[in-house]
């Protein structure tokens, strides 16, 4: 939905401005996971190292977007759809902000893992990075669009990340028994799976504040019912 | 007087009012019940159509652009409006605790006892401090020296005054600071202990400080009287009041908790106005 324009156009140009540090963030934190697990899934070093020297660039615009938003709220004392857009920017940025941190911990652990001989369970994180990343862009997408409906559905696609998470824990520790020389990989790939999950997690966050930014609804610690069918 | 009344400009078409989506806060009858009010200045329909409930010991804000009706409807509730030739309530009725204040027999000086008011330009009298708030009470006919002071000392207590003039009562009210002067006028208007005051932009001719003052006055007063304030500046009803009424063209167009009118108003033309996207 546009808005009407403000009577003021600093505020619609720092708002603006606010928004596209915000959606900078996400494709920079994007790029970082997608090298990150690249790095992990072709035992690339390179592109560890590079998706590791990216996260600077996303703390540096953390602190861009809090520090321009804190003006916006001193300068202009947003209120209503305004004021939601705001927290919701900055609340976002601290969600990205972690998130990229979670690719610089597995871009961390592949590097470890790049070092030993590969292992097939490493099978086991795609389709939680192929999921983890849909609840991811659907979350921006829904921010962007003010998107209620598509935000709400990202939420409870979060328990189907924690139930792959759990699954490839219970292998994982499996295969320490069965394989007690690769320990330490299988335990690298438990903490990689458990960084996708926490991907999962901050995008739940992104997507509930993206529901309170667009229809002023708070959704967040709301207990979830599964659909009787069983489904996710 | 009426050098502050805002004449409203002329009405559009375009808006409809619809009492029945205007949700009212949660909370028993109001102590002021407006319902279906038109008001006019002459051929001038300014007021179309109001309902309102206002509730008691409860600060209630106006906000809405100039000549939208603000403080027309205010001037309604203690018949201020009265003292304008050609100026009167074309329909609908004003109920204070169930009585209709319009109604043939209502003594509009009692009214006015009743329903306090404080206006936007601080106007004490050219008298002493003293004075200035004994002034309503030797109107009434009191003449008990012990009674006025007594009185005169609780109203300058209930206006945070009492501390900074205790000690020149009987100097010139004029000798005191803007501020000071406004908090005078709101110790008069307490003097005779009304049930309602009414304030018409209070503060804007305070500077930050004394604007500070009179918005936690506002906050204390609102334990013992009803307060209806009209008020251009948003972060000030945002701050002192407990309900919130949108005014656009003559017609009320969202009445609610202030929290919900400034976080997630319910009518578009609201959210314009609040978020100064307007017109």
């Amino acid at each position: 939905m546009i808005a009407p324009k403000h009577i003021l156009g600093t505020f619609d140009e720092a708002l603006a401005s606010l928004r596209n540090n915000v959606l900078l963030m996400s494709s920079l934190t994007e790029r970082s996971l997608d090298r990150a697990i690249t790095g992990l899934l072709q035992r690339d070093d390179e592109l560890c190292a590079i998706a590791i020297a990216d996260d600077e660039e996303i703390d540096q615009l953390e602190k861009q977007v809090d520090k321009d938003g804190i003006d916006l709220l001193l300068r202009f004392q947003p209120v209503a759809s305004d004021l939601r857009r705001v927290v919701s920017a900055m609340k976002l940025s601290s969600n990205l902000e972690r998130m990229a941190d979670q690719g610089t911990n597995i871009a961390r652990r592949a590097r470890k893992l790049n070092q030993h001989p590969p292992l097939p369970e490493t099978e086991l994180i795609t389709p939680m990075y192929k999921h983890a990343m849909a609840m991811f862009k659907d979350a921006i997408d829904a921010y962007v669009r003010e998107d209620v409906q598509l935000a709400r559905a990202v939420v409870p696609r979060d328990q189907a990340l924690d139930e792959m998470n759990a699954k490839a824990g219970r292998r994982l520790i499996e295969r320490m028994a069965e394989d007690p020389e690769q320990l330490r990989g299988y335990l690298n790939l438990i903490f990689v799976s458990r960084c996708l999950e926490r991907v999962g997690d901050h995008a739940t966050n992104m997507a509930e504040d993206a529901v309170y930014a667009a229809a002023a609804e708070d959704i967040r610690h709301q207990h979830f019912v599964p659909a009787a069918n069983g489904g996710t | 007087m009426v050098s502050i009344l805002e004449m409203p400009e002329t009405t559009s078409p375009t808006i409809v009012n619809h009492p029945e989506r205007i949700p009212k806060p949660e909370t028993e009858r109001g102590m002021i019940e407006i319902e279906q009010l038109d008001f006019a200045y002459g051929t001038n329909k300014v007021l179309h159509d109001i309902n309102l409930s206002i509730p008691a010991r409860a600060v209630t804000a106006f906000i809405g652009p100039s000549g939208c009706g603000k403080t027309t409807l205010l001037r309604c509730l203690n018949r201020m409006n009265d003292l304008i030739d050609s100026a009167r309530i074309t329909q609908g009725t004003i109920r204070i605790e169930g009585v209709d204040i319009n109604a043939p027999g209502v003594d509009v000086v009692d009214l006015r006892r009743r329903v306090g008011m404080v206006f936007q330009k601080s106007n004490p009298f050219p008298k002493s401090i003293y004075d200035n708030v004994a002034y309503g009470l030797r109107i009434a006919g009191i003449t008990k020296r012990s009674l006025i002071d007594e009185a005169v000392e609780k109203s300058l207590r209930s206006a945070a005054l009492w501390e900074e003039v205790k000690d020149r009562l009987h100097v010139s009210g004029y000798g005191l600071s803007g501020g000071q002067q406004q908090r005078l006028c709101i110790a008069r208007a307490l003097a005779v202990e009304p049930e309602i005051v009414l304030m018409d932009e209070p503060c804007s001719a305070l500077d930050p400080i004394a604007t500070a003052k009179v918005e936690e006055l506002i906050r204390q007063l609102k334990q013992q009287y009803t307060i209806v304030i009209v008020t251009h500046n948003m972060q000030q009803a945002g701050r002192c009041s407990d309900h919130t009424a949108f005014f656009y063209l003559g017609r009320l167009i969202e009445f609610d908790q202030t929290a919900k009118i400034f976080s997630n108003p319910a009518q578009r033309q609201t959210e314009e106005y609040i978020t100064g996207r307007f017109g």
